[in-house]
């Protein structure tokens, strides 16, 4: 049989895809619940959001926030740390918990047979963890030594300094993870206050996804956090960021790297932004995926790097706008200049129609393959309550990407992108970099790991 | 139970479709039964060089057209390659099902005439990249390439990791290119997998249409390597650019699959996996003299390793680790493992499992795993059963007889001069 194989097949009729149903009540202690049921797999996923991060992290607390969250498992309800994950072992499930710069969550996937004892824990670990004060001591040693490791690891050294020249010492300036100094001055205080002030069900909610049925699952919900008690919402802390007047390099030595590790950005948007959706189209054509223009040319066409890419980092407050790529040493200067250069292309309205249909429905078509399983629903339904987003949201996402113009993009490339006033962040060897980089006729600094300026060679 | 229906084109391609209708999405997945143990000494890294290019389009589908093809419907793809196997894979609208195997039959069919010394010049750019990212620019990132090279004799093939060494990416050649396609590429050594919202009697014409007169090969060159048995322990101390010394051990096990390594599976639970566990209770938890340990086995067809790591505080010597890693290894052997850490071990493979079963892409994948090392896709319904079969001797014997210093290798990574 001789077939046609020089044209592309025509695809068949498209199948609907609706996001599951979701259910949604609130406790009268405040707490909110969302339920999306799924029964394709016989797991639940469980999600509690607690909507304060390590943005409330000072200079002088850089890390409280994530100590606090890695405290959660240290012991809950009548348990110790090893009682806990004892009995979270015989249940069949995973717990997690973390906190990022918008806020806290805390996981546990499970079998769906034991979704009640499960749901027990999850409340214990979320409502009534005991925060020891030996545990404070396992989980300062434990991040200290984290800290200590990342001095050695190029793509973390990047994003520490970035966000500080960007951010100062205030909210998202400091790592998550704190600095070595303010985390050995925390205290059992410092994170039972922290605990107590933000922890409240009024500012927090709890998802369920998968193998349940809504209305157990409210109840579970309810006989595990029902008796949280609600408190003061806590204020939004101030973001302090620092313009940029102009662009400038900034080289940190590591005097054996065989890469650079390359950051070129500036301050981007909230998540609340109205321009969000032109924004998502415009990053995915410039560096957010595969075939976006910033990985063609850096990858595919020089052979730079094994991947670049960009993004929009979506936070409550306006995260970093960021195009990043470790590429070998003697290209570092040809990426940045290609970086630079391709951003002020995406401003000049120079796209083609078949590069923003492409993108469109790449990220059109993709939500179904992206939301399979239990935890992934969850986590969508996560993002909804932490950004507010409208209950009809994932119903409307296609239209709202649809609508998206040319013109559109090119509007939000030359409001949003500014090529000339860009911070760039390169960690590498200065030895084998400085000198080209000086050709690119902006200003280099050199600095250590630390961020401490360094004499100019 | 999973509705799977198998069966072999003409040509020898072995066909296996699990329909779903829960989404409105397909996943196609093939695996080709090649992979880094088939190099030669001299030419290593080769596969996944291959895998590389066989993302640079082939006879109807130019550069960068195969990623293009599947991103602009809403398509999600990637590949990979490993010891024993080459993954190609892509999820899609379950409406462009035809698309994919138009994509794939286009590779598998007419790809050699389409490479060029620039695409190869190009991807080798970027294979090397990748390993300056992963291997040579971070700290540890060499540490299962020397664990390999211990392990095993030059001449077995998982004497080298599939990323290869520079020096062999460097000398790889556009003939290198055509006769490895030539030699491994072909209908009769790959296993296409779909798994989703299709209509079977569909899904076979349209697998028939594209695939059929792809030729057969015939024949492959037989994998005939004997890992030579240690006969005492290897070990070495490497400085290097890390803040604190960690250690890492390989022990010889037999393949996947076996008995034996099922229950060794199970026993890296018990023994590293959450704070319960042996080493992260008595290492972390307890003496406080670790920051991390982990445990797993990897899914390898030719033999079986079982790979251990722990990283030591700042301050602590790594011997110190060393003592209290084989302290507890020793207390295990001696006087085996509770009922509740087997309860809380099998929980764990059965969770893991469901979750490999729960999107169309792992489950795919999985399938393709199971008909290429074992020649039965159903092994994927029966796979936990030695799982719940297994007793608290079976893995204390895992102990007894596999973790002994005379079927391990160790590789002990210490902070070079003063840290940068």
């Amino acid at each position: 049989m001789s077939i046609d194989r020089a044209t592309p097949p025509s695809p068949t009729e498209p199948r609907p895809y609706h996001f599951p149903h979701i259910t949604r009540t609130t406790l009268p202690n405040g707490l909110r619940i969302l339920v999306a049921e799924n029964h394709n797999a016989p797991l639940v996923s469980l999600r509690a959001l607690v909507r304060s991060g390590a943005d409330h992290d000072t200079a002088q607390t850089a890390g409280l926030a994530s100590i606090v969250a890695d405290m959660l498992d240290e012991g809950a309800g009548s348990r110790d740390a090893i009682q806990l994950a004892e009995e979270v072992g015989l249940l069949g499930a995973a717990l997690g918990t973390g906190a990022d710069w918008d806020a806290t969550y805390v996981s546990l996937d499970v079998l769906s047979r034991n979704a009640e004892p499960s749901t027990q824990i999850f409340g214990d670990v979320t409502a009534r963890p005991t925060l020891p004060e030996d545990g404070l001591e396992r989980v300062r040693a434990e991040r200290l030594n984290e800290i200590l490791q990342q001095r050695n690891e190029p793509a973390s050294i990047a994003g520490k300094r970035f966000a500080s020249l960007l951010y100062g010492n205030g909210a998202y300036g400091n790592s998550v993870v704190g600095n070595a100094d303010s985390v050995s001055r925390l205290t059992i205080d410092d994170v039972r206050r922290f605990y107590q002030q933000h922890y409240i069900p009024n500012h927090s909610s709890v998802v369920v996804s998968g193998d349940v049925d809504a209305q157990t699952a409210i109840g579970l919900v309810t006989r595990a956090l029902g008796e949280w008690q609600p408190g003061p919402e806590p204020a939004r802390p101030v973001l302090n960021t620092r313009p940029i007047d102009a662009s400038r390099i900034y080289v940190i030595d590591r005097p054996q790297a065989v890469q650079s590790e390359i950051r070129v950005g500036h301050l981007g948007v909230p998540r609340s932004c109205e321009d969000y959706f032109p924004l998502s189209v415009m990053n995915a054509i410039f560096g957010g995926v595969f075939n976006s223009r910033i990985n063609l040319n850096l990858r595919e066409r020089h052979g730079y790097t094994y991947g670049a890419r960009s993004q929009f980092a979506f936070r409550r407050q306006a995260g970093p706008f960021v195009v990043a790529a470790p590429v070998r040493n003697e290209v570092t200067r040809e990426s940045v200049s290609e970086m630079l250069s391709e951003l002020r292309r995406i401003r000049t309205g120079d796209i083609e129609d078949r590069e923003l249909d492409d993108t469109k429905s790449y990220l059109m078509g993709v939500f179904p393959a992206t939301v399979q399983t239990a935890s992934d629903i969850a986590s969508r339904l996560v993002d909804m309550e932490l950004y507010g987003l409208p209950e009809d949201y994932f119903d409307r996402y296609r239209e709202n990407i649809a609508a998206v113009t040319k013109e559109e993009i090119t509007r939000v490339a030359n409001k949003y992108l500014d090529p000339d006033r860009v911070l760039i962040v390169i960690v590498g060897s200065a030895k084998a970099i400085r000198e080209p980089l000086g050709g690119l006729g902006l200003p280099v600094h050199e600095m250590d790991i630390d961020g401490n300026a360094l004499p100019v060679a | 139970m999973l509705s799977l229906e198998e069966y072999k084109l003409a040509n020898g391609l072995r066909v296996v479709l699990n329909e779903d209708h829960s989404a409105p999405l397909v996943a196609i997945n093939l695996w080709y039964h090649v992979g880094s143990k088939n190099e030669r000494p001299g030419r290593t890294g080769f596969a996944h060089l291959f895998e590389h290019m066989l993302f640079s389009g082939s006879e109807h589908v130019g550069n960068n057209e195969h990623f293009r093809y599947v991103q602009s419907v809403g398509g999600v793809l990637n590949g990979s390659t490993f010891f024993d196997r080459t993954n190609y894979f892509e999820t899609l609208p379950s409406n462009y099902l035809a698309l994919g195997l138009w994509l794939e039959a286009d590779r598998m069919g007419w790809f050699v005439d389409a490479i060029t010394q620039e695409k190869l010049d190009i991807q080798r750019e970027v294979v090397k990249e990748e390993r300056r990212q992963r291997y040579d620019n971070v700290p540890y990132g060499t540490a299962f390439e020397r664990l390999l090279h211990l392990a095993y004799d030059p001449e077995y093939p998982y004497h080298w990791p599939t990323i290869g060494s520079m020096e062999d990416l460097e000398a790889a050649s556009l003939d290198d290119v055509r006769e490895f396609f030539r030699t491994w590429y072909a209908p009769d050594n790959c296993t296409l997998t779909i798994v989703g919202d299709f209509a079977p009697d569909e899904a076979k014409r349209l697998v028939e249409q594209y695939f059929s007169e792809i030729q057969p090969r015939g024949s492959f060159p037989a994998f005939a390597h004997q890992r030579k048995p240690l006969s005492h322990e290897q070990r070495e101390t490497f400085a290097s650019q890390v803040q604190l010394p960690r250690i890492y051990r390989l022990y010889h096990l037999p393949k996947m699959g076996e008995p034996d390594w099922v229950h060794a599976d199970l026993l890296t639970t018990i023994l590293a996996s959450d704070k319960a566990s042996r080493l992260d209770r008595v290492l972390v938890h307890e003496k406080q003299i670790a920051q991390d340990v982990a445990t797993y086995i990897l899914p390898t067809e030719a033999t079986g390793l079982m790979l251990l790591q722990a990283t030591a505080r700042e301050g602590v010597a790594i011997e110190q680790i060393e003592s209290a890693i084989d302290e507890e290894i020793a207390r295990l052997a001696v006087s085996g493992i509770t009922d509740d850490e087997l309860t809380r071990a099998k929980n764990r493979a059965e969770i893991e499992h469901a979750h490999q079963l729960e999107t169309f892409d792992a489950r795919a994948d999985l399938i393709g795993m199971m008909s290429t090392y074992f020649g039965d896709p159903h092994k994927v319904e029966s796979w936990l059963e030695p799982y719940r079969a297994a007793t608290a001797d079976d893995l204390a014997h895992i102990a007894r007889k596999y973790m002994i210093p005379e079927n391990r290798v160790t590789s002990l990574f210490v902070p070079a001069g003063s840290a940068a």
